[in-house]
């Protein structure tokens, strides 16, 4: 049924329907609307879960991986400082094998305190071995909740729904919320590979020597390849009951695009109105949205530049010291194709700020003004600040 | 150490069956946390010693009977002390420290008046009979806490009442806007279905006590102070001059006197505040007059606070000299008084101001400035005779008796106002309690065992004394040790007011002798006892299971009893720091 739903919502809505156990959560913002209306559906009876109360998201994780551990179907939300307060159990969830869904709210950093959208929270936890998927509107974001837990419980890996502060989680859009017995179809109860047992004690995650670590660590890899694959065919099944697909990636005009312009997140929406600026005008422009992020789909990204002569990628976030990161990932996923096109990285919106058309547009036609890049990160949009103190 | 392959793709995982049972870490442990119940400063401080931690604790678990009866173990008559008792226990509360004392003598009511309306009927412990009669001369607060707890004990008493209804000076010296007439009978009753037995209407005169002494196996005095101490000053006794305890006496019994006009009344002790609040109520101006000042005054000071808001007047500082009747009038002629240094007491030493005296012109002086014995015979034998032995005969001067036994004769208890150096009701009670514990232990052991046998009943530091302790009740493995405030861990408990109770207004209290304090309900109750700390005793709260990070708290089947599982506990004293009560305690582990 078709509702008006903030984006923070559609998440809630997504973790009903799959029929999630145990929540666990500590509140932030801009991720706080999700716990909230949950632990309503929770008290209300709406939704037949147990909800711990946390005193941090450290906590909050490492009561997710004992409840996920006996076998449950677990949920919780953060965003910036609660995700990076999270990290040490985030490779603890992931060397543990448990499939635990986390949406995942893009917000600065600090200092300076800023709630607003910037992607280096999630992104700075990419080597932790969780999945992460960036999505773009509110029916994406429920779509992917529900998809993530099919996903994650066959390759036993945990999976991160990530979506843009305020801009997804707290704009109100149309999102066909889908009926129970559709999603119990198409997300089966949870069955754990394995449990803990009072019955038959075995303890989990003991000490491992030398002998067996890296071939654990490999099984990690290899599950994480698997997911590439297994991506599709969930997206598959998924599009068979409810007629939605999103791709890994969604190459937009890039057929016979000059230029493609590669973003995530909301700024895909951007991209889509640039194009319908820019194309009457004839502008060979496309636009390449990157929904999975890991496992990085390689092969599609290289399917999708491989005509291009110019890459743009836009990163609303900052490796220091390197580049966005984003870009970092494009550069090596088509660095051994040969005769591949040169990648321009372009920085923008930090904390918040507003990536508009007439951004992208500027960006654009720098990049078709010029044969090479001028530097590997181009900071757009820098405003005149008083350093003098 | 074992590694397992999961017959699933891609999912190597390491578990291990292997136990670390056989690590016993509690071999590193150098500090050993254990369960050590300590005593709340609010028990110590109660002359009856009641349980008041333990009970506050079953008062929030809806608990009222037991919550009653471990009440009734130190105390038999709650309905009169949650109503009369000055309440020490609220002074020494650890919360007052916090936001503000709890409100223990509400509490104390609550329980009575819900088992008096339910005709409740206590469960307690009585030892096998002993064979041995005890005569108790007096049936006040003194004479029918003995006689309970002879009963307790195992003995059979007799209670000799001069009176036509038991009670002494619960019954005919407290006011009923204090203590109304059936909360008394009430507690009497429940007392006589219990096996006390009451001989009203019988005086004990001399040659009567002598009479008791022989059939008797021992006998105990409990009558009290009532004759009015005089003030020995010219015009006393004399027209328009009445003694305080007569006048009380008589609105007990039905009197309603005229007291029209005003009224001068001497003292300012309960008596002299009960006098003028009652002489309100009956229409009548009151006005205090006092040889020192409002601090000085031995009244309770809720008592004298609630006399003025009704509208007694108070005059400090006042010495009287003479009365005179002036045709239907008196004249009190009074000597002002002022303070200069301390007294031995610690009291400011009042001396005269000047030589001029002052004239208050009144209808009637009432004078309450005291009461002492009414029979000589009544007296214990003075201290200053003798040691606790002398010629074979025993004189025991105890915290709250006396016990003298000549020569083989009958021992003899002394107790209630003749021994107390706090006259009230509640020291009444303690003595009967010990003279109780102390004739049981001269029967069974002898008269040189009492001291010791009494010493180890103490609350705390005493002198309360405990008969659930002598008769080796669950507070016997308690340590005297008292929580302070510091002890507790307040990040566990938030401010909450204390209750208020009910009172009737001012102008219904000023116009007949209703009872001023109003029931309040059981949630009330049970919301006000749960802001109880429960000082040094366990509420099952598990703060120790939840925060134990070696999982060695164990639990009983039904969640009541815990244990530390020795073999794994470290002693990392996470359970102490977070008991909120102080009902555990970090100890060195003994070197083997």
């Amino acid at each position: 049924m078709k509702k008006v739903l903030e984006g923070s919502h559609a998440v809630a809505e997504a973790v009903r329907l799959a029929r999630v156990q145990v929540i666990s959560a500590y509140p932030i913002t801009p991720q706080t609307h999700i716990v909230e209306i949950l632990s309503d559906y929770v008290t209300t009876g709406k939704m037949v879960a147990k909800y711990l109360r946390v005193e941090s998201e450290h906590s909050c994780m490492a009561a997710l991986i004992g409840a996920q551990s006996s076998g449950v179907r677990t949920f919780t939300a953060t965003s910036s400082q609660g995700l990076a307060l999270m990290h040490e159990l985030l490779h603890w969830a992931s060397g543990a094998r448990l499939p635990i869904v986390m949406a995942e709210v893009n917000r600065a950093l600090a200092p300076g305190w800023n709630i607003w959208n910037d992607q280096t929270d999630s992104l700075a936890q990419r080597d932790t071995g969780w999945m992460q998927f960036y999505c773009e509107d509110g029916q994406e974001v429920l779509d992917t909740t529900i998809q993530a837990y099919r996903l994650a419980e066959i390759v036993n890996l945990p999976a991160m729904v990530v979506l843009d502060a305020f801009y997804l989680s707290h704009t109100y859009e149309p999102v066909d919320v889908p009926e129970q017995d559709e999603v119990d179809r198409f997300l089966p109860p949870y069955k754990p590979a394995f449990i803990l047992d009072t019955k038959h004690p075995y303890s989990l995650s003991p000490l491992v020597t030398p002998n067996a670590y890296m071939e654990m660590r490999y099984d990690i890899a290899m599950a994480m390849d698997d997911a590439l694959e297994q991506f599709d065919r969930v997206e598959e099944e998924f599009a068979k009951i409810f007629d939605r697909r999103y791709g890994a990636v969604e190459a937009i005009d890039c057929d016979d695009a000059d230029i493609v312009i590669v973003t995530s997140g909301t700024v895909t929406s951007t991209g889509r109105l640039l194009l319908e600026e820019l194309r009457p005008r004839g502008e060979k422009v496309g636009v390449l949205k990157i929904k999975l992020f890991r496992p990085f789909p390689v092969e599609a990204v290289r399917r999708a530049l491989g005509k291009a002569k110019k890459v743009v990628v836009v990163d609303r976030n900052f490796s220091f010291g390197a580049s966005g990161i984003f870009a970092q990932e494009v550069r090596a996923a088509i660095c051994n194709v040969p005769g591949h096109p040169p990648i321009f990285g372009y920085i923008a919106g930090l904390g918040g700020r507003d990536i508009t058309v007439k951004l992208l547009e500027e960006i654009y036609f720098d990049v078709k003004g010029s044969s090479a890049p001028r530097k590997e990160s181009i900071w757009v949009g820098l405003q005149e600040v008083n350093r003098a103190t | 150490m074992e590694t397992e392959l999961s017959l699933k793709k891609n999912l190597y995982m390491a578990r291990t069956s292997v136990t670390t049972e056989s690590n016993k870490t509690g071999s590193w442990r150098f500090l050993r946390p254990k369960y050590e119940e300590k005593t709340s400063p609010c028990s110590t401080a109660c002359p009856a010693g009641e349980d008041i931690a333990r009970i506050e604790m079953l008062i929030t678990q809806g608990a009222f009977k037991e919550a009653w009866e471990t009440i009734l173990r130190e105390n038999p008559l709650p309905g009169v002390c949650g109503r009369v008792c000055y309440h020490p226990c609220e002074g020494r509360c650890n919360r007052r420290e916090f936001d503000t004392s709890i409100a223990v003598h509400t509490m104390e009511r609550f329980l009575a008046d819900t088992a008096a309306r339910n005709e409740t009927k206590p469960a307690l412990e009585r030892l096998p009979p002993k064979g041995k009669r005890v005569a108790i001369i007096g049936s006040g607060p003194a004479g029918l806490s003995a006689a309970w707890f002879l009963n307790m004990l195992g003995y059979d008493s007799e209670i000799f009442e001069a009176m036509p209804e038991a009670g002494g000076l619960l019954r005919w010296g407290i006011p009923a806007y204090r203590l109304p007439a059936t909360v008394l009978s009430n507690e009497v009753a429940r007392l006589e279905s219990q096996g006390v037995r009451i001989r009203v209407g019988e005086a004990v005169t001399a040659s009567r006590f002598e009479e008791l002494k022989t059939s008797y196996d021992a006998v105990f005095l409990g009558c009290g102070y009532w004759r009015n101490r005089a003030l020995n000053i010219p015009g006393e006794p004399g027209q328009g001059v009445e003694d305080g305890m007569s006048f009380l006496r008589q609105l007990r019994q039905g009197a309603k006197p005229d007291v029209t006009g005003v009224s001068a009344v001497i003292g300012g002790g309960n008596t002299a505040i009960d006098v003028a609040r009652s002489i309100i109520r009956l229409g009548g101006r009151a006005v205090i007059i006092y040889r020192r000042r409002r601090e000085d005054m031995p009244a309770f000071d809720e008592e004298i606070e609630s006399a003025l808001e009704e509208g007694a007047e108070l005059r400090e500082l006042l010495a009287p000299v003479q009365i005179a009747a002036i045709g239907s009038d008196c004249i009190l002629t009074v000597q002002q008084m002022k303070v200069e240094g301390l007294d031995r007491d610690g009291r400011g030493k009042i001396v005269t101001a000047g030589t001029s005296l002052v004239e208050i012109s009144v209808q009637r002086v009432f004078v309450a400035t005291g009461t002492t014995a009414v029979e000589a015979w009544h007296e214990p034998p003075p201290a200053a005779e003798a040691g606790d032995q002398h010629n074979a005969s025993v004189h025991l001067y105890l915290s709250h008796c006396t016990l003298q036994q000549e020569q083989q004769g009958t021992p003899i208890i002394y107790g209630g106002d003749l021994t107390n150096t706090d006259k009230n009701v509640t020291q009444a009670i303690a003595s009967g309690k010990q003279a109780a514990m102390a004739l049981d232990t001269l029967f069974q052991s002898g008269a040189d065992a009492v001291r010791e046998r009494l010493s180890a009943c103490l609350v705390g530091e005493g002198p309360s004394l405990s008969m659930e302790i002598y008769m080796n009740g669950p507070r016997k493995e308690r340590k005297p040790h008292i929580v302070s405030y510091q002890e507790i861990n307040t990040d566990y408990f938030q401010f909450e007011p204390r209750v208020i109770q009910p009172r009737l207004l001012i102008e219904e209290r000023t116009s007949s002798f209703d009872e001023i304090e109003l029931k309040i309900s059981a949630n009330t109750a049970m919301r006000e006892a749960g802001r109880c700390f429960n000082c040094g005793i366990c509420n099952n709260c598990d703060n120790c299971y939840l925060f134990c990070p070696d999982v060695c708290i164990l639990r009983g089947r039904d969640m009541t009893e815990r244990h530390i599982d020795y073999d794994y506990c470290k002693g990392c004293g996470l359970c102490v720091v977070e008991c909120p009560r102080n009902a555990m305690t970090l100890g060195e582990e003994e070197k083997l």
